[in-house]
């Protein structure tokens, strides 16, 4: 017995212009769980980038795209943690300071906008483990994946800083791990796992972001993991998109198969690989014999 | 190409140049007496190793004044924005909310933003998200576009041209 629950799809910039495979699982899964997914066109980057440039610049983009939002009457679901960061602290900020709100609206109402602060945000964590809820995503659970032990990649800004209502715990993050082994995929805690994958320099420190990734990956891949579940499109990006890149970094040979949780999720569910993106993956997931019928591209 | 070169075309003005005055005597404020340098921040700094950065340093020369030289220094570009020397501080300050502000200040003030920074901004500006549309590659390295997935068209505002004029004039404020 679930109600059909609306929710405006706020996908920031780096999901809708490159890692489509994340876009594809959510538009594919999340409807199974009677999420009815609203699309924000008028949407523009949450203004998390523009931190270092102008923080009153992404304060006004975050309420603006949460203005857009509210006006459709519907509460808020950005896959991006970068983005629901940026979100939750406007949301937090314009609630304690009414005169930065004004100033905000004054602004918006060049575009008939208003934001009036009465929407949730969600992100794809919590709305799977709190909002559709375990035993839900249980009762769709129809080929669990068998026999592999993966790490949990949770990514900074999907934990960090706890007071900004963080979708799980700060240091010791367990909600993924718990998703996991609701789908069969065995896993542990390791010591690199709330270390950073570099992708937010990546633009001016290239090689010290690769890096990054790349160490972690080697971490993973050498405490015997098969694999790597991420629910963060920078994390993925760094770790799946440019995990060749990294490895060429620093001069290791990293092999290992990086997905998007929700990926994952959808193999278990049955879900047709194609409409998953798992083509787009670029690390080695056709080894993953857990993931039956998985191939190599051709 | 500083802040200016971008959204204006024009001289910082003076009325600019008090703004900045005030924002840096408001940061000093901000810069709370009781960082006791414990170092817990830098130890867990994910720049620490790999770029020299150590947030302990920043909070101890801002409170000391050094305002300027941490404007004009590379190290507050070096920040991965982990977030952990907020989340770690014992004193619960915010290192990293310190070099954002020193970064703010370092473009209003008209000083160059690097390179990666620049064409985000320039690019949100043009048409809103920090990148234009990619063609990717899958595993087979063929080359593959938004369009051959059967996805939904990518948001923009209706009129990007008058969002542009907004923040255009919005990167000129501040935050207090």
């Amino acid at each position: 017995m679930n109600i059909m629950r609306e929710l405006g799809l706020y996908l920031g910039c780096v999901i809708p212009t490159e890692q489509y495979a994340y876009e594809m699982s959510i538009r594919e899964v999340l409807p199974r769980f009677d999420i009815e997914l609203t699309d924000l066109y008028g949407a523009t980057c949450c203004g998390a980038p523009l931190r270092n440039i102008n923080l009153f610049t992404t304060m006004y983009l975050s309420a603006r795209n949460m203005a857009l939002c509210e006006e459709k009457g519907i509460d808020l679901y950005a896959p991006c943690p970068i983005c629901h960061l940026a979100l939750t602290e406007a949301k937090k900020k314009l609630k304690e300071n009414q005169e930065l709100k004004e100033k905000i609206n004054s602004k918006l109402k060049e575009e008939d906008l208003r934001y009036k602060g009465i929407i949730e945000l969600y992100h794809t964590l919590d709305l799977l483990h709190d909002v559709i809820g375990l035993d839900e995503i249980e009762e769709k659970v129809e080929e669990p994946l068998e026999d592999i032990t993966f790490a949990a990649h949770y990514g900074c800004n999907t934990i960090r800083p706890n007071n900004l209502d963080r979708p799980d715990d700060s240091e010791n993050p367990q909600k993924l791990e718990e998703l996991m082994e609701l789908i069969g995929i065995e896993t542990e805690d390791y010591p690199e796992k709330l270390d950073c994958c570099g992708g937010q320099v990546i633009s001016d420190h290239n090689e010290s972001a690769l890096t990054k990734a790349g160490e972690k990956v080697e971490a993973v891949q050498n405490h015997g993991f098969d694999g790597m579940a991420t629910i963060c499109p920078w994390g993925q990006r760094m770790l799946d998109s440019k995990q060749d890149s990294s490895a060429d970094t620093i001069g290791e040979s990293l092999s290992l198969p990086v997905l998007y949780y929700i990926q994952l999720l959808g193999v278990a569910m049955g879900i047709d690989q194609s409409k998953l993106g798992l083509e787009l993956n670029l690390s080695p997931v056709d080894k993953l014999e857990a993931i039956e019928g998985i191939e190599e591209v051709e | 190409m500083s802040l200016i070169d971008l959204t204006s075309m024009a001289e910082p003005d003076e009325e600019q140049q008090e703004n900045i005055e005030e924002t840096l005597e408001a940061l000093k404020e901000d810069i709370p007496d009781f960082c006791y340098q414990c170092g817990k921040c830098t130890s867990g700094c994910e720049a620490f190793i790999l770029l020299e950065l150590e947030p302990h340093s920043i909070m101890g020369k801002s409170r000391a004044g050094f305002i300027d030289e941490l404007v004009n220094s590379e190290e507050i570009w070096t920040c991965m924005q982990c977030f952990k020397c907020q989340e770690r501080c014992p004193q619960d300050l915010s290192p990293v909310g310190v070099i954002f502000a020193l970064k703010n200040l370092a473009v209003a003030s008209g000083k160059e933003i690097p390179g990666g920074y620049q064409k985000m901004l320039q690019s949100v500006l043009g048409n809103g998200l920090i990148q234009q549309t990619k063609e990717v590659l899958n595993r087979a390295n063929d080359t593959r576009k938004r369009d051959d997935y059967d996805l939904p068209p990518v948001p923009k505002p209706e009129d990007m041209n008058k969002v542009q004029q907004i923040l255009m004039k919005a990167t000129q404020e501040k935050l207090r």
